[in-house]
This record gives C-alpha cells, structure tokens and sequence, in this order.
C-alpha cells in the first residue's frame, strides 16, 4: 500500500483543474455554451453517468475512485468553487452572451474554462458520493441523497438545459395580433402561437400593477384568454409568457406591451432538484445530528 | 397611521426589557423573568413590525432599514434559544448588544421609503424569502459571536456552534430555494448570477465547506472557528457588502434603492 490519498492531493487535483481549465482558456476561447444544445447536452449527460457508474463499480480496486467519493476529495472541490466564485463576485461581469472584456477571460465568468472545470469536478463528486449510496439503498441515507443527488439534478439540469432554454421577446400593440418573435440577438422566430393584444394598463393604486389582456391562438386553433401580470405568466405549449415592459415613454397611455417568452424543456428535473433540496433542508434543520 | 417617527416608543421600551433580561441572565437568578422579559420585548418589537406592516400595506422588508427591523428581532428570539437549549448566560447580553446596534442604526437614519412598491416584489414568495434570510443571518450572527468567544476566552462550544450552524445553512438554502423558485415565476430563470445570486452562492459554499470540514477533521476545532469568521464576512458581503462593491454597481436586481 503506497501512501493514501488525502486533502493535500485533493487541492493539488483542483490547481490541476484550474490550470488545465487556463490553457484550454489560452488555446480554444471562453465556454461555447450555445454548443451544448440538444442533442449535445444529452450525449454528454449519458457519458457523466456512464462515468459515475463505472467509477462507482471499480471504486474498490482503484483507490482514487474511492478517494473520489470522500470528504478529502470533496472539500478542496468545494472550496475551488468558492474561490472563482468569490472572484466572480468581486469583477464586473459583462451581460450573459457576450464577450470578456479582459485578457483572461474573468469578466465572462460563466464561460471561463477553471471556473466551468471546477464545479464539473465538484458535479462528478457529488454524483460520484450519491451512487455510492444508491447501490446500498437505506432510510438513514434519505437526508443525505435528497441534499446531494438534489443538488445534482439541479446543477445538471440547470447547467446543462440552459443551451436548450429559449427566451424570446415579442411587441404587441393594442388590437394587433403578433406571432413573430426576436431573441436576445435579434435573430427573428416564428412561434407555434400568436399573442393577441386587446388592452395594456398600469394601474397605480392600491399596488404598482402592470398588466396585459390578451388571447393566445394556437396552431392547434385552441383559444386562450387571460390577463398576464408581473408575477402571474400566463403557460401555452409549453411556453410562458411573461409582462416584461411597455413603452416607457408614453407610460400608462403605453400602447404596446412586451411580452418575454421563455421555453424549458429541462426545467422539471432542476425543479425536482430544487424540491429534493428543500426536503433535505428540512431534514438538516430537524435531524440535527 | 403608524411610521419610522414612532419606531422609538417602541423599540426603547423593547430594548430596556432585553437589557433587563440579559443582565439578569448574567446573575444567574430569576430564570422566570429573563424569559418573561424577552418575550415581552419580543412582543412589543414585534407589534411594531405588525403595524408597520399594515400601515405600509406591503411587507416591511424592502429597504435595509426595514430588514435591519427584522434583525434586530430575530436576534433576541435566537439569542433566546440558544439561552433555553444551551444555557449560556453571556449569550442574551451579546444578542441585545447587536439588536442595539441595529436599533441605534435605525433610530438615527430610518430610511424613509414610500409605500409603492416594485411589480416583480408583489409576490408571494417574497415575505418567506427574506424573512428566511434574516432568521438565517441572525443565527450565523450568533454562531459567529460564539466562534469569536471561544478563540478569545478558550470556552469550548464548538458543538452548540455547529448546531447552530446547521441550522443556519439549513435556513440559508430554503432562502437561496425559495429565491430561485420566485426568480422563475418573476424574471423566466431560477439563476442569473447577478451579483448578490453570485455572493450568495459563495456563502452559501463557504458554509457547506464549514460542515464538511467538521465531519472530515473534527479535532481541527481552531480552523473552524476562524472559517466561521470567514463565511460571516461572505455573508455580510452578500447582504450589504455588495452595495458599496464597484463591480456590482448598476447591475444587480436586488437593489431597489432609488
């Protein structure tokens, strides 16, 4: 037995990381996030698993895969995280698709290469730790996979259905009917339904109330009439149809509303993530052990 | 109607009960009537806070001096667990102290807002969100305290500090949830890493990191009471810290300032 692998190993294994993730930065550019679309998305979910599994199966003769499954491992991951997350939070980030505007890359923090790689690793161990405790099914681990495994579900998801994530705006004036939508790069898309508006109104009294009166016909030719409202989207087609602004120049006379669309195939698995965590909080608060 | 002009006439009032309280608690005699006393001031900061709620027709919970009202709540009500579970006597004079701090704050610059309130905070989700939050922050208040305590005087109560802190971490991620689970309904995404999402996360790692590190090295007792420090710096960046943070300067939603 050579010596056994440690916290040391474990930070030394994240320097790895952030200094693969810094050349892979130099040589190919920031994070092409809009690359992992469907069906990308799933190929790469199919392998992480694969992985996991795999690592999981031979965790008792290679020791690193055992290690892999340890605090020793997972507390310099988490720590890695926290530091290019701090470093996000103290550098002025440039607006989600575009650019960095510094040499590095750190303004772009999102598709910077070692922070990407270093919640990857922290993702595979956290995978890796649940499906050691999933082959061995117990009560008492309850608590503990809904904590991780719910973090899991909701990082890959989140992460990895974001390029699938559509978000569209759409003007509609008042007694116009609109089905055209444009995205964030003003490429123009025809939508499976068209957004009819009869009324756009700001009400100042009692609340600060914005709210659009419209009638949703869809291709299927179902009509939907209904009132959209800043916390109340209005769900078609798997779509929803959020208030998102109005002409501010003309205020309550405003004649047009802009409506943001959003589509988000993967969002039920990051919202069984999210309430797989919630669970596991409560767990953490009651079972104080 | 009630307004920041008559905050005094309560808060006072609620303040004299907790300093009774805590110098009592500190005696070690009367136990009866340190909790009768907090409790009274509790009430009686807490009618306050009902008031201004309705008088507000909005959850008081906009403004930092608003939060800073429900701070100086929590801190009492936790400062009084930990009195019932734990039994520390110091711990209601230390409580008091930062409830006084934040009364004083709110006394001399309340921060007057009007009663209109922002559309995307007309949500259900936006009372728990931050009432969770400040519960949360007031138990790592007394977390931090205690880990500062133990470095100077060498009392060991690393294992209340880790109680506490697994209660706070849990308070923060049912926050940190019940925020994403509201971003979706108000803006279409759970997650945009504005700078208090992104300052949020890193304090809430940095707490993970705290639990793991007692699991894996619980006998590393004096790095973990600094981490302490550490991760309530984090969180103080996320609560206030990042309005004075250049890099966050006009770009945050949390910010409702203007």
């Amino acid at each position: 037995m050579g010596k056994s692998l440690g916290m040391t190993e474990g930070c030394l294994i994240c320097c790895g990381w952030i200094a693969v993730g810094m050349l892979l930065q130099l040589l190919t550019g920031p994070v092409r996030w809009e690359m992992m679309a469907w069906p990308v998305n799933a190929v790469i979910l199919a392998a992480m698993l694969l992985c996991i599994v795999l690592m999981c199966l031979l965790r008792k003769r290679i020791r690193l895969f055992r290690w892999m499954a340890s605090l020793q491992a997972g507390i310099p991951a988490l720590v890695a995280c926290a530091m290019m997350t701090v470093l996000m939070g103290v550098t002025r980030q440039v607006p989600s698709g575009h650019v960095p505007t510094d040499p590095i890359g750190i303004t772009a923090m999102l598709s910077f290469w070692p922070f990407v790689l270093a919640y990857v690793w922290l993702t595979l161990l956290v995978g890796l730790v649940c499906m050691t405790r999933l082959i061995h099914p117990a009560w008492r681990n309850i608590p503990f996979l809904l904590n991780h495994l719910g973090l899991f579900l909701a990082l890959v998801a989140g992460t990895l259905g974001n390029a699938d994530m559509q978000r569209l705006f759409m003007t509609v004036q008042e007694g116009k009917t609109e089905r055209l939508a444009i995205d964030s790069k003003h490429r123009v898309h025809e939508l499976p339904m068209s957004i009819e508006l009869h009324d756009f109104s700001i009400e100042e009294s009692p609340k600060l109330r914005f709210s659009s009166d419209v009638t949703v016909h869809t291709k299927s030719g179902t009509t939907v009439r209904d009132t959209i409202l800043v916390n109340k989207p209005l769900s078609v087609h798997g779509w929803k149809v959020y208030q998102y602004s109005y002409d501010e120049a003309m205020g309550s006379e405003s004649n047009i509303s802009v409506f943001e669309l959003v589509r988000d195939p993967w969002l039920p698995y990051v919202y069984c993530g999210i309430f797989m965590m919630l669970a596991g909080a409560l767990t953490m608060f009651i079972n104080r052990k | 109607m009630i307004d920041w002009t008559d905050f005094g006439l309560f808060a006072l009032p609620a303040m004299l009960c907790w300093l009774a309280a805590a110098l009592l608690s500190l005696s070690g005699k009367w136990k009866k009537s340190v909790y009768l006393l907090t409790v009274g001031g509790l009430f009686i900061f807490g009618t306050y806070i009902a008031m201004m709620w309705h008088s507000l027709e909005r959850p008081p919970l906009r403004t930092m001096g608003e939060t800073r009202l429900w701070y100086s709540f929590f801190l009492p009500l936790v400062g009084l667990v930990i009195y019932w579970r734990w039994h520390y006597r110091w711990i209601l004079s230390f409580s008091t102290l930062l409830s006084g701090v934040f009364i004083c704050i709110n006394l001399l610059k309340p921060e007057i807002h009007s009663k209109v309130m922002m559309p995307a905070l007309q949500s259900p989700w936006f009372a728990p969100h931050v009432i969770v939050y400040m519960f949360a922050y007031a138990i790592m208040g007394a977390a931090v305290l205690m880990s500062l305590w133990q470095l100077c005087r060498k009392q060991d109560q690393i294992s209340a500090i880790d109680d506490l802190t697994r209660v706070g971490l849990s308070f923060i991620t049912i926050g940190m949830l019940f925020g994403a689970l509201w971003a979706k309904e108000a803006w279409g995404t759970y997650w945009s890493w504005d700078p208090k999402e992104t300052w949020a996360a890193a304090t809430w790692l940095c707490y993970l990191i705290y639990v793991h590190l007692r699991r894996s090295r619980p006998a590393a007792v004096h790095s973990a009471l600094l981490w302490q420090v550490v991760c309530f710096l984090c969180l103080q960046m996320c609560w206030w810290g990042i309005n004075y943070l250049p890099a966050a300067q006009g770009v945050s939603v949390h910010t409702y300032g203007s």
